[in-house]
C-alpha cells in the first residue's frame, strides 16, 4: 500500500486561495502557430534547389568590384547575409551544400598566429584535425580524460575555468566560469537536469572562426562542450550549427560518430569516458538565433525570437531547464585551461582579459584570413600584420553589431576595458577593411537591409523602426529635420529594443553617418 | 527607505517577491503607460512603452517584466523616457493608416496613449504598406489588421486563457503580422468564439458583433450570473434603452470573479439575442376554442387558480404535480414546490435534475451524506491528476473546460473516460473509450487493478470509510478479463489507467451526464466514488468529486426541495426537525409520502392519474425521452400551465401560457455546480407583460387563497435560510451582495461562517464514506437484435439544451443543425456519406438527420445533439430509466441506421 498522499501540487492548503496560477507563456500549437514558425525562418520558405549567394560585408565589397561566385547562370538563388567565407569571397552555396568561390581561391583560409603559443588555432595551424586519430594524436580529449579521473571532476573543472578569467568570445564577454556556476547551482537548487549547448550560429558577416573550428577541429569543440557538461553536471548536450554551414554540420556529425564509436562520449552508455548525449541541431536561416534566448526557442521548434532576461538561460533555458549556451571558440579554450591550468592561461592576454582571440580578416586586407592574437594587442598591429592596402578608410569591427574604427583609433588595445572606454565593440572578432573609394551609401543601405531582414519582430522599436529606416534611406531624405529624425530613430531603437540586436545594430550606422556625413541619406550621393 | 523598500518616482514601496515594477507602481498610484501588458497574461515586453530608468542600471527596463528589487530607485517619467515614448508611439502611428486611429475611440488604448504621450505629427502619417488582412467570415468575430499593433495580447489570451491556439505571429521583423488559424479566417479556424481576445485587444483590431459601434453615453453595467450552464460565470452586462426598449448591448466576464476570472464562453458572451427576440411571449395566453389567445394577468391567474382548485377538489392531491425550472432562480423553484406541497398537499414535485444529475445527487447522498460536489472548481488548478468521465467540458461547460485545459497544459495528468474522442482527449495522458453503458464494469475493473497493485490509501480506507470488505468480496467475484471485454477496453489500458490514478496525489474526479444518464447511472456514480474512496481523494485539496451540473441552477432547484422525496435542504420527508421548521414557515407540515418523479408524472398523466401539471421553464416535448409518449402524456392532462419565454412545443400544448422573464431579467440567486450561491440581478426589464417566475408563483398562490406576502426575492431567500439553516442559514441577498463577485459556497450555516469550498475534510457528513456492493448489469439497450449501434445524445458548444435561447442568437449560424456523428468505418459499412441524410431508428421511434463522419465517436457508437426541434432526437430515445434515481437513459439507445 502506498504512502499517504502528499499535499496538492501548489501546496495550497488554504482553500479559496484566490490567485489564479501564473500564465504559462508557452504557445498552444494550432494551425497558425505552425505557420508562424515556418514563416520565421528564411530556409523554410525557400524553394528547393535554390542556391544561396552571400551578400555579407566583404562579399558585397567584392561584388562592387565586379567579382562574383561562378554559379550556373540559370541557378535559382537567394541572397543571404553571410556564408562565413569572407576572406575568400564572394561566396555562394549550391542547394546541395557545395561551396562556390571565384576561381583561384585557396581551399582553406590563411591561418596565422601572433601569439607566443596558439591556443585556439593550436592544431589548425598544422592542418585539418577532423579525424579522431589525428585529433587524439594532437592531444584532444586529453584534458577530458584527466578531468574525469580527478576526485571531484565537476568542481575541479569549474574552479579552473573560473580562475582562468576566460570571457565568452561570442561578443557579450560574459565570464565563462560565472555562467557555468550559475547553471550548476540552478540545476542543483531546482533538481532539474541541466543541458549545455555549443552555439555555432556564427552569423556576423566578417566572422568565420567558428566555422573553421567546427569543420576542422570538431573534436576540440566536443571536448570543450564535454568539459562544460562535466562542470555543470549535464548528461545532455547540443551542438547548434547554422544552416549556412552545411560542411560544419556534416563534420561535427562525423566527429560525433567517431567519438561514440571510440567510447568517448555522444551517448550515456556505460563505460564512456563521459556519459553525454550529444545531438546536432541545424538552424534554419535567422541571424537573431545567435542570441541565446532566440537560439533556445529555435531548438524548441518555436519562432527564433529573443526574450527579455532575466530569467537567464542558466536558470530557465531550454524547455525551462538550466542551460549553458556557449560560443564555439570559447569552448575550444576550455581544454587548454583544464589541461594546462588557469595560470598558464592567464599568462596570455591581459589581467582583465586573459587568453587569446582569433581575429577574422576580410575585405580590403592584403592578407585576409584568421589570426590568433594575445588579447591586448593593438588593432594597428593586427592591421599591419594583415597588410592594408593604401587608402584604408576604416575597419568594420565586430560585424553589424560592432563598430566602425578609423585609423586615428588604431592604437586601441583589443581587450575589455580599452575597447569599452572607446565605445568599440569587438563582437566576435571580425575585421572588415574598407577602402576610401568604397560606396558608403551602398554600405549603409546594405546594413539597413540586413537590419530589416533579420529583425525578429518581437519588439516594436526594432521591427517597425528597422523597416522605417530602410524605407526612408532608400527614398532619400532632404537635409535638416528629416535627417535629424532619422538619427533620432536610430538612437531610439538602440535605447529601447528588447535584445542586443536592436540595441547594437544602430550603433555603427550612427557612426557611419557621423563619419561620412548625412549626405549618405540623400537620394543620390551628393556630388 | 528601509532595506526592504524601493522607491518609484520618489514614492516608497515595499515590493512583494517577484513583483513587477509596473504592478508595484500601480499599488502606489503610479500608472506606467503600456500597450502590450495585460493583467493575468504572460509578459511580451514587446511594446517597450513601459520602459523605466533604474538608478545604477545602464539599460532601460520594461516595467511589466522587470521585478522591483528592494533598495532600487526607479523613475518612470523623466524627460528622456517621455521623449523615447513619444518617439515609439510616433513610430507606431506611422505604421497605420491615419483613419483607423481617428478620433479617440473609447477602446483604443493606442489612440489614448498617443494623445497623452506623443506630440501631434507635423503632417499626417502616410499609410504604411503593411500586409494588412481583415476578416469578417464569422458570425460573431471580426478582425481589422490595419488597427493591429502586434501586442500579442490576443495570442496570449487565446493560448493562456482559452488554450485554443487560434493566433500566431507570422513572418518576421517589420513584415510580421497576426495570423488567424490556417487561412486568416475565423470561420475555418479552431476559434470557439470565447471572445477573450476581443476583451484584451487594445486597439479594436479584434472586435465582435456587439462591439462594432461605440456604446451610447447612457449605457450602464450590472453584474449578474450567467444563465446557461452550471459553471455560474459572473457577467458584466452593459445595457441601455434603445428605440424605447431596454437592450442588452454587451456582455463581458467579471475579472474579479473566482469562477471565471473574466473569462466567458461564446454562449455567456454572445447568446443574449433571445432577450429581444421578436417572438418572445409578452402577454399571458389562455386557450379558448382550441386557440391560445392573449389575456390579462388577472384573468390568466384566476383561470389557473380555478382549474387547479377544481381538479384538486374533484380528483384529490395525487392528480396535481409541478416541475420547477433548473433555469430559473432558487426563489422561483422554492416557491413552486412550496405552493404544491402546502396548497395541494402533494409531493409530486420534481425538476429537470431528474433527467440529468439525479443519480449523482442520490449516489453522493448515499456515499458521503451530501448531494453535491465535494470539491470546487479551484481544485482543478491544485489537482495533479484529473479523471474526466462522461463529460465534454470544453463544449458543455466551456469556462471550466478552459481552466481544466490550462491545468493540463501546466502539467496536471488527465485521464479521459468517454466513448467519444472529445477535444480534451488530445491532451490526455490516456483516453479510455468504453462501450456505452459499461461504466460500472470499467470502474470495477479499475478498482480491482488498484487493489491488486496495492495502490490504495489504506489508512484512509480504514479510518474514514465503511463497507470495504463486502465491496472487495464483490470485486473478487468479477474476472478482470471479462470486465475488460465487456467494456471493450484492453486490460493493458485498464492497467495503465489504474497506474495513472495511483500517481503521487489523489485525483480529482470530474463527471458529467455520460455517467448518470444510464440505467445504471446511480450505481456508476457510486462505483466511481469507490475509486475516490480507495485513493483517499474526498476531502483533500486538488482532489475529490466534482460533477459538472448541466443547467445554471440544477443544483439550486434540487437544494430547494424540488424532488418528490426531499424537502428544502435535502431534508427527508419524515425528518421531524425539518418538519417543524416547515410547519413554522409554511403553516403546514410536510407530507410523509414521497410523490412521483418527472418520468413517473408523465406516465401517470398518460394513464389518467395525473390531471394537472405546472411546468416552469422546461420543454419536455423536446428534452425528455420518447417524444411520442411525452406528447400523449401532455395531451392526456386536463390542465397544463407553462411558464415560458417562447411558445415551445410544450407550451403549445398548454391551456395557459404565462410569459416569463429570462435570466437577464430576473432577480434572485442561482447555485452553481460547486454549491456556490450567486446573485442574479435584472439587467433589463422583461418585455411586455412578462413576469419574473417567483412573482408569478406568489401571485398564483394568492389567487389560490394563500396569504403569501413577499416583498421580493430577498424576502423569499430569507425564508429559505430559515427552512434550511444547515445549508443557507448564514446567507441572505444582502450578504451575497457584499461578497462581491464570488458568492458563497454552502453549507453556510451562520452569518459569520465563510462558506465551504470543500466537503468532508475531517469526516464525512454521514460519518464514514460508504462502499456498496454493486452488481454489474448490462443495460436493456445492450445487444438488441437488429439494432447494432449505441446512440448517445448530448450537447455541442454553440447551443444550450433544447436551443430555445441559443437558436435565437447569431451564433445559431455556427451550428445550424444537429448532426449524427458516426465513425468512418461504420459510415463505410452502412454506405453513409459525410453530410448525407440518415434514417435513424430505434425500437421506440425514428427520425432523419444529416451525418457527420468523424473519428470523434468510437466504432459502434453514434452521437446526436438535440438542440433543434426538427431533429426529434427524442423520438429515438427510449423509456428505460435508472431504477434508483428515475433518470432516463439518454446515453445508450440501440439503433439501426441506413442512408435515407
Amino acid at each position: 500500500m502506498k504512502e499517504p498522499p502528499r499535499q496538492s501540487s501548489s501546496g495550497a492548503t488554504g482553500l479559496g486561495a484566490r490567485a489564479p496560477a501564473a500564465p504559462r507563456g508557452e504557445p498552444v500549437p494550432g494551425a497558425a502557430h505552425a505557420r508562424g514558425v515556418r514563416s520565421f525562418y528564411r530556409d523554410l520558405g525557400a524553394s528547393p534547389g535554390e542556391a544561396r549567394v552571400c551578400i555579407g560585408t566583404a562579399c558585397a565589397l567584392a561584388h562592387a568590384r565586379g567579382e562574383k561566385a561562378p554559379l550556373p547562370a540559370a541557378a535559382a538563388r537567394r541572397e543571404v547575409h553571410c556564408l562565413g567565407h569572407c576572406d575568400r569571397g564572394p561566396a555562394a552555396l549550391t542547394a546541395d551544400g557545395s561551396l562556390v568561390l571565384p576561381p583561384g581561391r585557396a581551399a582553406r583560409p590563411s591561418l596565422r598566429a601572433m601569439t607566443r603559443e596558439p591556443i585556439v588555432l593550436a592544431r589548425l595551424l598544422a592542418g585539418d584535425h577532423a579525424e579522431l586519430a589525428r585529433a587524439r594524436a594532437a592531444g584532444v580529449y586529453g584534458a577530458l580524460a584527466s578531468a574525469v579521473a580527478a576526485p571531484d571532476p565537476a568542481a575541479a573543472v569549474l574552479s579552473e575555468i573560473e580562475r582562468s578569467g576566460e570571457r565568452g568570445r561570442g561578443g557579450a564577454g560574459f565570464p565563462t566560469g560565472a555562467k557555468w556556476r550559475a547553471c550548476a547551482e540552478a540545476a542543483r537548487g531546482r533538481g532539474v537536469a541541466p543541458i549545455v549547448i555549443a552555439n555555432g550560429d556564427e552569423g556576423d558577416p566578417g566572422s568565420f572562426i567558428d566555422r573553421i573550428l567546427l569543420e576542422e577541429d570538431p573534436h576540440a569543440v566536443l571536448e570543450g562542450l564535454a568539459l562544460c557538461a562535466l562542470a555543470v553536471g549535464a548528461r545532455e548536450a547540443i551542438v547548434f550549427v547554422r544552416s549556412e554551414y552545411p560542411r560544419a554540420r556534416a563534420r561535427v556529425e562525423a566527429a560525433l560518430a567517431q567519438a561514440r564509436e571510440a567510447g568517448l562520449l555522444g551517448d550515456t552508455k556505460p563505460g564512456r569516458l563521459l556519459p553525454l548525449d550529444v545531438r546536432v541541431v541545424s538552424g534554419h536561416g535567422s541571424y537573431v538565433c545567435g542570441e541565446e534566448t532566440a537560439l533556445l526557442r529555435a531548438i524548441e521548434g518555436e519562432r527564433g525570437e529573443a526574450s527579455p532576461r532575466p530569467p537567464y538561460p542558466t536558470a530557465h533555458g531550454l524547455h525551462g531547464r538550466p542551460t549553458v549556451v556557449q560560443n564555439v571558440e570559447t569552448l575550444v579554450n576550455a581544454p587548454f585551461i583544464v589541461a594546462r591550468g588557469a595560470a598558464a592561461y592567464r599568462a596570455h592576454g591581459t589581467a582583465a582579459s586573459p587568453g587569446t582571440k582569433v581575429i577574422c580578416l576580410s575585405g580590403d586586407f592584403a592578407r585576409p584570413g584568421a589570426v590568433e592574437i594575445e588579447l591586448g594587442t593593438s588593432l594597428g598591429a593586427v592591421v599591419d600584420e594583415a597588410g592594408s592596402a593604401d587608402g584604408l578608410r576604416m575597419i568594420a569591427v565586430g560585424g553589424p553589431m560592432g563598430s566602425l574604427v578609423t585609423p586615428d583609433a588604431f592604437d586601441v588595445a583589443l581587450c575589455e576595458e580599452p575597447l569599452r572606454a572607446r565605445g568599440i565593440a569587438l563582437g566576435h572578432g571580425g575585421l572588415v577593411a574598407i577602402r576610401a573609394d568604397a560606396d558608403l551609401r551602398s554600405f549603409l543601405l546594405r546594413s539597413l537591409v540586413f537590419f530589416a531582414d533579420e529583425s525578429c519582430g518581437r519588439c516594436m522599436p526594432c521591427s517597425l523602426g528597422s523597416r522605417r529606416l530602410l524605407a526612408q534611406a532608400q527614398a532619400g531624405l532632404a537635409p535638416g529635420a528629416d535627417r535629424d529624425a532619422f538619427g533620432r530613430l536610430l538612437d531610439t531603437i538602440a535605447q529601447t529594443s528588447l535584445c542586443a540586436f536592436g540595441e547594437r545594430v544602430p550603433v555603427p550606422l550612427r557612426e557611419l553617418l557621423a563619419l561620412a556625413g548625412d549626405d549618405l541619406l540623400a537620394a543620390k550621393p551628393a556630388p | 527607505m528601509t532595506t526592504r523598500e524601493a522607491s518609484i518616482d520618489g514614492r516608497s514601496v515595499t515590493p512583494a517577491p517577484g513583483e513587477s515594477i509596473l504592478a508595484a507602481a500601480r499599488r502606489v498610484g503610479i500608472e506606467i503607460p503600456t500597450l502590450c501588458h495585460r493583467d493575468g497574461l504572460s509578459e511580451a515586453a514587446g511594446c517597450r512603452i513601459c520602459l523605466v530608468e533604474i538608478e545604477g542600471d545602464a539599460r532601460l527596463r520594461a516595467a511589466c517584466h522587470a521585478a522591483l528589487e528592494p533598495g532600487r530607485t526607479v523613475r518612470t517619467d523623466t524627460p528622456r523616457l517621455r521623449a523615447l515614448r513619444a518617439e515609439l508611439l510616433a513610430l507606431e502611428r506611422a505604421s497605420h493608416p491615419a483613419d483607423v486611429l481617428g478620433p479617440p475611440g473609447e477602446r483604443n488604448e493606442l489612440t489614448r496613449l498617443l494623445a497623452r504621450c506623443a506630440p501631434a505629427p507635423d503632417a499626417p502619417a502616410p499609410a504604411a504598406p503593411r500586409p494588412f488582412v481583415a476578416d469578417a467570415s464569422h458570425p460573431l468575430l471580426r478582425f481589422d489588421g490595419a488597427r493591429c499593433i502586434l501586442c500579442r495580447r490576443c495570442v496570449r489570451a487565446c493560448d493562456e486563457i482559452q488554450g485554443q491556439g487560434v493566433y500566431a505571429i507570422v513572418d518576421r521583423g517589420g513584415e510580421a503580422r497576426l495570423a488567424i488559424g490556417a487561412a486568416d479566417r475565423f470561420d475555418s479556424s479552431d476559434c470557439t468564439a470565447c471572445g477573450a481576445c476581443v476583451d484584451d485587444c487594445p486597439t479594436g483590431a479584434l472586435f465582435d458583433v456587439d462591439r462594432e459601434r461605440p456604446l451610447p453615453a447612457d449605457a450602464t453595467t450590472v453584474r449578474t450570473t450567467c444563465g446557461y450552464c452550471g459553471v455560474g460565470c459572473q457577467l458584466e452586462v452593459t445595457r441601455a434603452v434603445q428605440d424605447g426598449r431596454p437592450r442588452v448591448l454587451q456582455i463581458a466576464g467579471a475579472r474579479e470573479a473566482d469562477v471565471n476570472r473574466g473569462h466567458l464562453c461564446a454562449k455567456g458572451r454572445f447568446a443574449h439575442g433571445w432577450q429581444a427576440a421578436p417572438d418572445r411571449l409578452t402577454t399571458p395566453l389562455v386557450r379558448r376554442d382550441g386557440a391560445l389567445v392573449p389575456t390579462s394577468w388577472d384573468e390568466a391567474l384566476a383561470h389557473v387558480a380555478r382549474r387547479l382548485d377544481a381538479i384538486h377538489r374533484q380528483h384529490g392531491a395525487d392528480a396535481l404535480g409541478c416541475l420547477a425550472s433548473s433555469r430559473s432562480t432558487n426563489e422561483a423553484s422554492y416557491l413552486l414546490q412550496k405552493l404544491f406541497r402546502v396548497r395541494f398537499g402533494t409531493n409530486h414535485v420534481d425538476c429537470c435534475a431528474r433527467v440529468c444529475h439525479a443519480p449523482t445527487a442520490l449516489a453522493f447522498a448515499l456515499q458521503t451524506g451530501v448531494s453535491a460536489a465535494t470539491a470546487s472548481f479551484d481544485d482543478v488548478e491544485r489537482a495533479r491528476m484529473v479523471t474526466l468521465v462522461g463529460a465534454n467540458p470544453t463544449e458543455a461547460h466551456p469556462v471550466f473546460g478552459a481552466r481544466l485545459r490550462q491545468a493540463v497544459l501546466r502539467g496536471a495528468q488527465l485521464l479521459v473516460i468517454d466513448p467519444r474522442r472529445t477535444e480534451l482527449c488530445a491532451l490526455a495522458a490516456l483516453h479510455l473509450a468504453p462501450r456505452p453503458g459499461t461504466n460500472v464494469a470499467l470502474f470495477h475493473a479499475l478498482a480491482k487493478q488498484l487493489l491488486a497493485a496495492g495502490a490504495v490509501d489504506a489508512a484512509y480506507v480504514a479510518e474514514r470509510t465503511e463497507g470495504f470488505e463486502a465491496f472487495a468480496q464483490e470485486l473478487a467475484r468479477h474476472d478482470a478479463a471479462t470486465l475488460a471485454a465487456h467494456c471493450g477496453v484492453a486490460e493493458t489500458e485498464i492497467a495503465a489507467a489504474a497506474a495513472l490514478l495511483a500517481g503521487a496525489a489523489p485525483p480529482l474526479f470530474v463527471h458529467g451526464l455520460g455517467l448518470t444518464e444510464q440505467t445504471q447511472g446511480t450505481e456508476a456514480v457510486l462505483a466511481l466514488g469507490h475509486l475516490a474512496l480507495l485513493l483517499g481523494a474526498i476531502g483533500r485539496p486538488g482532489a475529490g468529486m466534482l460533477p459538472l451540473r448541466g443547467q445554471n441552477n440544477v443544483q439550486g432547484a434540487a437544494d430547494m426541495g424540488c424532488a418528490p422525496d426531499r424537502l428544502p435542504g435535502y431534508a427527508a420527508l419524515d425528518d421531524g426537525e425539518a418538519g417543524a421548521r416547515m410547519l413554522r414557515a409554511w403553516g403546514a407540515p410536510p407530507l410523509p409520502e414521497p410523490g412521483l418523479t418527472l418520468p413517473e408524472m408523465l406516465e401517470a398523466a398518460e394513464g389518467g392519474r395525473l390531471r394537472a401539471l405546472w411546468i416552469q421553464g422546461e420543454d419536455p416535448m423536446q428534452s425528455d425521452p420518447d417524444e411520442a409518449h411525452v406528447a400523449r402524456a401532455l395531451e392526456a392532462l386536463d390542465f397544463l400551465v407553462v411558464q415560458e419565454l417562447f411558445l415551445t412545443e410544450t407550451a403549445r400544448r398548454a391551456e395557459v401560457v404565462l410569459p416569463a422573464a429570462g435570466f437577464l431579467e430576473q432577480d434572485g440567486t442561482f447555485t452553481n455546480a460547486e454549491r456556490r450561491v450567486q446573485r442574479v440581478r435584472p439587467a433589463v426589464a422583461a418585455p411586455g407583460e412578462a413576469r419574473a417566475d417567483w412573482r408569478v408563483v406568489a401571485d398564483a398562490a394568492r389567487a389560490l387563497g394563500l396569504d403569501w406576502r413577499y416583498a421580493g426575492p430577498a424576502d423569499v431567500f430569507d425564508e429559505i435560510a430559515r427552512v434550511a439553516p444547515a445549508q443557507f442559514g448564514g446567507l441572505s441577498h444582502r450578504r451575497l451582495d457584499a461578497a462581491g463577485a464570488d458568492g458563497i459556497q454552502w453549507p453556510c450555516p451562520a452569518p459569520d461562517h465563510p462558506g465551504t469550498p470543500m466537503l468532508h475534510t475531517e469526516r464525512f457528513a454521514r460519518g464514514r464514506g460508504r462502499f456498496f456492493v454493486i452488481p454489474f448489469t448490462p443495460g436493456p439497450e445492450h445487444a438488441v437484435e437488429g439494432y447494432p449501434y449505441a446512440l448517445i445524445t448530448g450537447r455541442v458548444l454553440h447551443h444550450y439544451n433544447v436551443g430555445t435561447m441559443t437558436r435565437r442568437t447569431p451564433q445559431h449560424a455556427l451550428a445550424p443543425e444537429d448532426r449524427l456523428e458516426i465513425h468512418p468505418a461504420d459510415a463505410a459499412r452502412e454506405g453513409i456519406a459525410d453530410g448525407g441524410v440518415v434514417s435513424l431508428e430505434s425500437r421506440w421511434g425514428a427520425t432523419r438527420v444529416r451525418a457527420r463522419v468523424t473519428g470523434r465517436v468510437r466504432e459502434g457508437a453514434l452521437f446526436l445533439s438535440f438542440h433543434h426541434p426538427e431533429t426529434h432526437a427524442n423520438r429515438v430515445t427510449g423509456r428505460h430509466r435508472d431504477p434508483r434515481a428515475n433518470c432516463p437513459d439518454y446515453k445508450e439507445t440501440a439503433v439501426r441506421i441506413r442512408p435515407a
